[in-house]
């Protein structure tokens, strides 16, 4: 009986000792949260050791990284390995690499709880999101300056820095060049002669778009181009309204305008698109099995792997109002860790990124996206670069981070999309589709 | 006296001896098991969104609005659909593999290690394998064969568990298989020996001796299967993602895009506690209901 009672007693302290030691942990955070708030030493250290860049220190260092990777990005890590190792080999950089859309979050999550790596890569918009806890380190302007100045608006929160944006993708409609051509398709401005488009591509037997509805992922996205140009277009600040109860998807027509553009592509594309997977679909759009393709950037690199002669160009897809613009998306973007000990190495790293031009060409001609560095262009052949010029030279371009910043991804449209993609398999009905995002207005915010 | 007090330190011995083994797995289940699940219980009271270092305490909010969230109450839906019919096909399928194989037919061990080799894959693995089969391989089989079947499973709302159902049995037929075999290859011949003297045929001499003789494998089948897919999650992530739409979002996988991708922690919380209590509460019936049919010989 003594030995039982001596077992229970010994499980129960195991326990509470578990307990405890697990709740105590939970208190890590707030003991590092005023150092990483008080964003003044954050400030000092960088400016102090940002010379040290220059002045290197030969003590081997390994630098911790997490890089949520898009699609086009994978496989740059052994690029910066490369040119790291050979002009500071003291530095060593330990990889992380997650898939931006599903796990990048939840491994930042982990990591606030247990110490954040060194670097971490992920997209301009997780700015908004990490930057406001003040876990993240001011970036040095000796690296900001080094890059486009359009680069740092969104990455900005009041005055200070905290993202290098390194590229940056463009979304919109890739259309079929050649097919265009044949048919004697213009460019379509308006929501009418898009449908005209449409309608001649029913009559021919040509699918008008290539989709792949099996990744929500894609829904969500096509989803904020149409919102970008719909709504924020308009109204700058229609996500803040949002959450201030002054606006909602059940009552706003642009917004209910942008979902049922989703219908559109859906009754113009292939019966199989919830089960065509992104390749399959860049595929059939390259083999001239559809004319045009509602997507970014990352397809660019699946088009020229399928045939690098394809011939296509990129359009915005028309508004209401016919005054659509480009969507612009900076994607790498570097954070800091506002506690890291090895800040004199991170700026060697932040060094090597923005100095080293043929890095940067080598990383761009990979991912087959645009620079954000100053004086770095890319040499790859992207056949629709004349459009996105033609576009960028007319001031039709609008960079997507200010939805994004407004109505987070994780969270929410995410989950937007999966409710889209239940509204167009019909199972479930339009009105409660809506509902369901106005629904999820705690969960539009990052903070 | 003295032997007494022999028998007393022997058993003492044993005792620190025993204590000893089962201490290192004692302290890893609970710090890995325990403490995370006391953890989650006390989260489930609190809205706490996973990166703040304030955790507010919300009471039984987060159960309360469990009860009205139909995304969470859809999740169940799916789950149990999965559960029972993974729970019946595995079973039956697995038990005719075994009798069949049991019967002496040639080839045995080639058949043997086919049905089983699926359940050595990761599952996220056989999830990517028969999305490509889905989507690509078997509609080519059209093509070829000159037919109309839709393959396109894991791509509609009302097909969708067809085709999950169809991967996981894949995978997890073959292991099931093994048990059963173990269990038939343990029943005593002389048991249809006697079955057989006092005129049982084949079918009766199944029912009411070998059946009967299989209960513990059929326990520890029907209990593993059931709690198996309750927790399904990583053949959805490389095959459906949960879609499309909902249609085959999981308990698990809901409970993670809550948690995790949605920043809502502690409700997440309050939806992983309920799956436990489902899961314990699930587990002791069938046990309880399953071990009064078994046969001690």
């Amino acid at each position: 009986m003594k030995k039982k009672s001596l077992l229970s007693l010994l499980l129960a302290t195991c326990m509470t000792a578990g307990l405890l030691a697990g709740c105590g942990s939970t208190e890590a955070p707030a003991e590092e949260a005023p150092a990483a708030e008080s964003e003044a030493p954050a400030e000092e250290s960088t400016e102090e050791e940002a010379p040290a860049a220059e002045s290197s220190s030969d003590e081997p260092v390994t630098l911790t990284v997490l890089a949520g990777q898009s699609t086009t990005d994978a496989g740059i890590e052994d690029m910066i390995d490369e040119a790291l190792a050979a002009k500071y080999p003291e530095v060593t950089l330990e990889w992380e690499c997650v898939d931006w859309g599903n796990d990048f979050q939840p491994k930042m999550q982990q990591y606030m709880q247990s110490g954040l790596p060194d670097i971490m890569i992920g997209k301009a918009q997780d700015v908004a999101t990490y930057a406001p806890q003040g876990i993240l380190g001011e970036i040095d302007s000796t690296y900001l300056d080094k890059g486009l100045d359009a680069a740092r608006e969104n990455v900005t929160i009041d005055g200070k820095t905290y993202g290098l944006v390194y590229n940056a993708l463009y979304q919109g409609v890739y259309y079929n060049k050649t097919m265009f051509a044949e048919n004697g398709w213009e460019v379509p401005k308006t929501q009418e002669e898009l449908q005209a488009i449409i309608d001649d591509c029913n009559a021919k037997g040509i699918t008008p778009f290539a989709s792949h509805m099996i990744d929500t992922w894609s829904i969500g996205n096509v989803t904020m181009q149409f919102m970008m140009n719909d709504v924020f277009n308009n109204d700058p600040t229609w996500g803040d309204k949002f959450r201030a109860g002054e606006v909602s998807f059940a009552e706003d027509e642009a917004a209910q305008t942008a979902y049922q553009y989703n219908k559109l592509i859906f009754d113009n594309t292939y019966p199989e698109t919830f089960s065509t997977e992104q390749t399959d679909c860049d595929a059939k759009m390259v083999l001239g099995e559809a004319a045009m393709k509602v997507s970014g950037s990352w397809s660019i690199q699946n088009f020229l792997d399928i045939d690098e002669s394809f011939d296509f160009g990129i359009f915005p897809f028309p508004n209401q109002t016919g005054d659509s613009k480009l969507i612009f998306e900076p994607n790498i973007t570097i954070m800091t860790s506002a506690a890291t000990e090895h800040q004199d190495a991170v700026n060697k790293v932040l060094d090597v990124l923005t100095s080293d031009k043929e890095l940067a060409v080598e990383i761009l001609d990979y991912t087959k996206t645009a620079s954000m560095l100053k004086d770095v262009t890319p040499t790859f052949t992207n056949p629709s670069q004349a459009d996105i010029d033609a576009y960028a030279a007319d001031g039709m371009i609008v960079d997507v981070t200010l939805g994004n910043n407004q109505l987070v991804w994780g969270g929410f449209q995410e989950e937007n999309a999966k409710d889209i993609a239940a509204w167009l398999q019909g199972d479930e009905s339009f009105e409660d589709c809506l509902k369901a995002s106005d629904g999820r207005v705690d969960a539009s915010s990052a903070n | 006296m003295n032997e007494k007090k022999k028998i007393s330190y022997m058993e003492k011995k044993m005792s620190r001896q025993y204590f000893l083994m089962v201490l290192p797995g004692f302290i890893i289940f609970t710090i890995g098991l325990i403490v995370p699940l006391i953890l989650a219980v006390r989260y489930s009271f609190t809205s706490w969104d996973g990166m703040t270092v304030e955790k507010p305490f919300v009471g039984f909010k987060n159960y309360i609005d469990l009860m009205k969230d139909s995304e969470f109450r859809n999740a169940w839906w799916f789950t149990l659909r999965f559960t029972i019919w993974n729970t019946i096909i595995q079973n039956v399928v697995a038990l005719l593999f075994a009798v069949a194989l049991d019967s002496g037919i040639k080839a045995q061990k080639v058949y043997r290690t086919v049905l089983f080799v699926p359940c050595l894959i990761s599952a996220l693995v056989v999830g990517f394998v028969w999305m490509k089969m889905f989507s690509n391989v078997l509609p080519a089989l059209n093509d070829v064969l000159g037919t109309n079947i839709n393959f396109l499973l894991l791509g509609e709302k009302k097909t969708v568990l067809q085709g999950l159902l169809i991967a996981n049995n894949w995978q997890w037929i073959g292991y099931w298989m093994l048990i059963y075999l173990a269990g038939l290859q343990s029943v005593p011949g002389d048991l249809h020996e006697a079955a057989k003297v006092d005129g049982a045929g084949p079918v009766s001499r199944f029912i009411n001796v070998t059946l009967p003789m299989l209960a513990p494998a059929i326990t520890i089948c029907v209990v593993g299967i059931t709690t198996g897919s309750l927790k399904v999650y990583d053949l959805l992530v490389s095959s459906t993602k949960g879609g499309p739409g909902r249609a085959s979002t999981s308990v698990i996988y809901q409970t993670y895009t809550t948690a995790i991708n949605g920043r809502q922690y502690g409700y997440g919380c309050a939806m992983s506690v309920t799956l436990v209590l489902v899961l314990l509460l699930v587990a002791m019936i069938q046990v309880k209901g399953l071990k009064k049919k078994e046969v001690q010989v």
